[in-house]
């Protein structure tokens, strides 16, 4: 076998660790900060943008403050809830791809393999159906895409264990079953109100965010990230194999089935107010392991940062840029496949030069 | 002498006879081309009519006087029953069969063939996907055109032949010319300044989706009465935001008549729709829903343009509505309409707080 | 300690293991020797708790400080990151390593002779120096037992000396219960204190001190290749053991 390597001078080497990961944080923190108040002040209506900037400003300092102006309104009742929602599940999603992809050791996974979003969509279109909105709907979303996961965990239960290609696979299933079944109820609903309603949101938007349906997904969505932000070191564990993670003291069974369901707390209630909204559960968590390696204590920090601000970022093209809504997923693609190209490009250009 | 005659006669008999049969076979056998230029053959006129297309299920209806020759329609078009008037004029409308087609026109060939058509009418121009299981099931489909007002006369003049009754159209089509002209030239001399932005709200209440101009119905009887296609960048029905509604700030807005939870009220009540010029003057619509809904071209449409006319343009529009619509009632449906019924066509009860909207109320 | 009790294994009809019983005290090290397919891994899980018996118990603590072959994370971390997983068990599930955790990992990985690349990146070290790193973290998960598997089996020759002398180091304080499986039984002769040798099929598995388990009839038992025990004198007089194999081509007098 090869010799042990030459002795470098270890501490340049941690400051230099160091120095790159407080860069790159330091960068997507102000991507992040960037995107959100430039989102704030562009829209189809023309706001200057310093009067943007006081509105916001107003609005924080007071936010009981009556709004009459149209200025007020759009910048404070339409962009600023959709653009905390769009951050929101950008993060989300983000942490949860992350999270994901280190309990299964494979780099493809998202949460609509395990049919979560397809369990959570099915609870959404049969609510539309009967009529039901508001919170209901949201637990309706929520209660659903927890019976896609725990309907995955009984079908690949075997031995008492559930091995993982196996959880894939029953979460193939469970998510074609699901979609098959919203399949049908799109036939069966009345085509001018719960149809286009049922088509629409599964197509993954955030038009109709308001205040309301923000502050209803939002209990979920932070509650469920900080959970599994607080998981982060735990993941480094259950990414090892069975063996491994068990004898360092990991419950793996139960562990992988917490980290499941806060993910389907997040995600039900992402889409509850927003649709199946997919790309970002997979991509960015790779993104950002190709900017500061696979310690999950970083990799989920990331997650969270980046997918915020990409996916406000997204948003606001989709609202912007013509004057006709753009369907996130064009966006998603067109924006998000060239950087994800560049950064694999640079990554194996240094791989392989090193 | 006598026998030359006799001849004569016999022969005269004789070959007016053949004649006439002649003419009786030409006269069962009805051939047109379609708007896609596909031959329809019919081996007589149709008795059994399954429309696929929205609309038409009423059209049908209309032209031939009752509902014996439809037996399948769209369930858009049977929403439209039965929250309207056409139930009423004609309950037998409440049992045809609704499950031939999905909403989208995707048709099932299952319940369309259990309907045992003569003929289907189906869009043209969106591809073969919805054509194909229509034909390769032996039934014959005529294919139409939807987006101009040419295109619908043709079409409604197509399906009253196909239903042997060629002359019935004539009354309906000179009719919608003869309104199309007067507004045509009242319209002339409005200048551009004093057109008013209108807006259409195709769809409200699951996302907000609006039309661009080109190829559009709705934009182009919005501007034949002297309106401005607020939305009138946009290509196709698309998706919009209210920000957006909020920048173009039309001065007149129509709500669809599609929805059937939607008012006015989801402009007036809205924080940001609320500010618009429409909302702050009142001038907010939701289209009528009569033997059909007044939103696409159908047989009731001059009453729709004379109905948006007035609200567009009141000073230069003053159609007495309701004697309007108590005449095409009369002539399309054979029915006498009652002020309530009206008062139900027009929401009167929703919308008579809109502005010029009392114009409308029974006198 | 760590050990089986009456343990038994068996896959379909053929038995693995029957009423395997031993103990590995702390304070010892235990050499698992025999060629492959005697059973040698599944003793290990056995004790490990990764294979479920048909019979019998194993005896070990929660936490076990395993050194596997390879590490199954291949992956960007820094070597100290992955030293102080280690750590994970003292944590609690949603706990985060503070300073002290890295103090523990870091002599973790001085004591596995792997400090001078704490912050080299995991996959970018040698098979032999990821092992050490793996060491670190089985020592910083503060068990009194670690179990090593076939920790010289990819090594050369230099690197496998300087395997067993970091093994015969940690045994020094006399503090852990070690085990380890080797192909090589001057490995077990070097740094072990007891043997079990997975004898051929019919036969019990061997257990005992080295010196009475590691005799050229009970290897030749094992392996079937004839051995020959070797004595050479130490530098301060003393004796020690080496066991040579005879293959075909060398077989002296």
């Amino acid at each position: 076998m090869a010799a042990l390597t030459q002795d470098e001078a270890a501490p340049m080497v941690r400051r230099a660790h160091l120095a790159r990961q407080t860069l790159v944080f330091a960068g997507l923190l102000a991507l992040f900060a960037v995107a959100f108040v430039v989102s704030l002040c562009v829209g189809r209506f023309s706001v200057p943008a310093t009067r943007a900037l006081e509105l916001i400003w107003l609005g924080a300092t007071d936010p009981w403050r009556e709004l009459t102006t149209i200025e007020e309104r759009i910048v404070l009742l339409v962009r600023a809830p959709r653009v905390v929602l769009a951050a929101l599940a950008g993060a989300g999603l983000a942490l949860s791809g992350a999270a994901l992809q280190g309990v299964f050791r494979n780099p493809l996974v998202s949460p609509d393999i395990l049919g979560i979003s397809q369990g959570a969509a099915f609870g959404g279109a049969l609510g539309i159906m009967l009529g039901i909105w508001g919170f209901p709907l949201i637990s309706m979303v929520f209660i659903s895409g927890m019976a896609a996961v725990i309907l995955v965990g009984l079908i690949s239960r075997i031995n008492g264990r559930s091995e993982t290609i196996t959880v894939i696979l029953s979460g193939l299933v469970v998510s074609s079953m699901f979609s098959a079944v919203v399949s049908l109820l799109q036939f069966v609903a009345d085509p001018n109100t719960s149809l286009p309603a049922i088509v629409y949101w599964l197509m993954g938007s955030f038009a109709t965010a308001t205040w309301e349906r923000t502050l209803i997904a939002a209990p979920g969505l932070i509650i469920g990230g900080v959970l599994l932000w607080m998981l982060r070191f735990r993941l480094n564990i259950l990414s090892l194999d069975e063996a491994e993670a068990q004898s360092l003291g990991a419950r793996t069974s139960r562990e992988r089935w917490l980290v499941f369901g806060l993910i389907a707390v997040i995600v039900g209630s992402q889409v509850a107010v927003s649709g199946i909204i997919g790309w970002i559960g997979i991509v960015i968590p790779h993104a950002c392991r190709l900017l500061v390696g696979h310690d999950h204590r970083a990799l989920l920090p990331a997650s969270v940062v980046l997918g915020a601000g990409f996916m406000v970022i997204i948003d606001t093209l989709a609202r912007t840029a013509t004057a006709a809504e753009i369907p996130l997923g064009v966006i998603t693609a067109l924006v998000g496949a060239p950087i994800f190209a560049l950064l694999l490009r640079n990554h194996y250009r240094e791989r392989n030069g090193s | 002498m006598v026998s030359l005659t006799r001849f004569a006669t016999r022969g005269l008999l004789a070959a007016a006879l053949s004649g006439l049969l002649a003419h009786g076979a030409a006269a069962e056998e009805i051939i047109f081309k379609d708007q896609e230029n596909r031959e329809v053959k019919l081996a007589k006129a149709a008795e059994r009519i399954v429309s696929i297309v929205i609309p038409m299920a009423s059209t049908v209806i209309a032209l031939d006087g009752g509902t014996k020759k439809l037996v399948g329609m769209n369930p858009t078009a049977k929403s439209a029953v039965l929250e309207g008037i056409l139930s009423k004029i004609f309950p037998e409308t409440k049992d045809i069969p609704s499950d031939v087609t999905a909403p989208n026109f995707v048709p099932n060939i299952e319940a369309l063939t259990a309907t045992n058509p003569d003929l289907v009418i189906q869009w043209g121009g969106r591809g073969n996907d919805i054509v194909a299981p229509i034909t390769n099931a032996g039934l014959n489909a005529m294919l139409i055109l939807y987006g101009t007002e040419q295109l619908t006369r043709d079409y409604m003049t197509m399906t009253s032949r196909a239903i042997g009754k060629p002359e019935r159209i004539k009354e309906l089509v000179e009719w919608r010319d003869r309104v199309q002209k007067d507004i045509e030239a009242k319209a002339k001399a409005i200048p551009q300044d004093k057109k008013p932005s209108t807006l259409y709200i195709a769809r409200a209440l699951s996302e907000i989706a609006t039309t661009g101009t080109k190829g559009s119905y709705n934009a182009w009887y919005m501007e034949l009465v002297g309106g401005r296609n607020a939305s009138a960048e946009l290509n196709g029905t698309v998706t919009i935001n209210k920000e957006q509604i909020a920048q173009w700030d039309p001065e007149i807005i129509f709500l669809n008549a599609f929805e059937a939870k939607l008012d006015v009220n989801w402009v007036y009540n809205d924080p940001i729709l609320s500010l618009t010029k429409a909302a702050r003057n009142k001038r907010v619509y939701k289209m009528p829903l009569g033997g059909y809904r007044w939103d696409p071209p159908n047989q009731e449409s001059p009453l729709a343009w004379m109905w948006t006319a007035n609200l567009t343009q009141p000073d230069i529009f003053k159609y007495d509505l309701r004697a309007e619509m108590k005449t095409a009632y009369k002539t399309l449906y054979n029915y006498d309409i009652t002020d309530a019924d009206i008062d139900s066509i027009l929401w009167m009860k929703e919308q008579s707080g809109s502005a010029n909207y009392a114009q409308f109320k029974a006198k | 300690m760590i050990g089986l009790e009456d343990a038994t294994v068996r896959f379909g009809s053929r038995t693995i293991i029957e009423a395997l019983s031993f103990v590995v005290p702390v304070g010892r090290t235990l050499a698992i020797l025999g060629p492959n397919g005697r059973g040698k891994t599944t003793t290990l899980k056995a004790m490990l708790g990764f294979q479920p018996l048909d019979a019998g118990r194993k005896v070990a603590p929660d936490i076990v400080g395993y050194v596997p072959q390879t590490g199954s994370s291949n992956q960007r971390y820094r070597a100290l990151d992955v030293a102080v997983m280690g750590r994970a068990a003292h944590l609690g599930i949603f706990g985060q390593p503070g300073p002290e955790d890295f103090r523990i990992a870091h002599s973790a990985l001085e004591r596995a002779g792997a400090a001078r690349f704490a912050d080299h990146y995991f996959d970018r070290l040698s098979g032999g120096e990821r092992q050490l790193v793996l060491l670190a973290r089985a020592i910083a998960t503060g068990s009194q037992v670690l179990v090593l598997d076939e920790p010289a089996a990819a090594l050369d020759l230099h690197n496998q000396e300087r395997l067993l002398t970091l093994l015969n180091t940690l045994r020094q304080p006399r503090d852990k219960a070690i085990v380890f499986t080797t192909h090589d039984p001057n490995h077990a002769l070097s740094s072990a204190d007891d043997a079990l040798l997975m004898m051929p099929d019919g036969q019990p598995p061997l257990f005992g001190p080295v010196a009475e388990a590691i005799t050229p009839r009970h290897l030749e038992n094992l392996y079937g290749v004839p051995m020959r025990v070797v004595e050479l004198a130490g530098p301060s007089g003393e004796t020690h053991r080496a066991v040579l194999p005879a293959f075909a081509g060398i077989r002296a007098a």
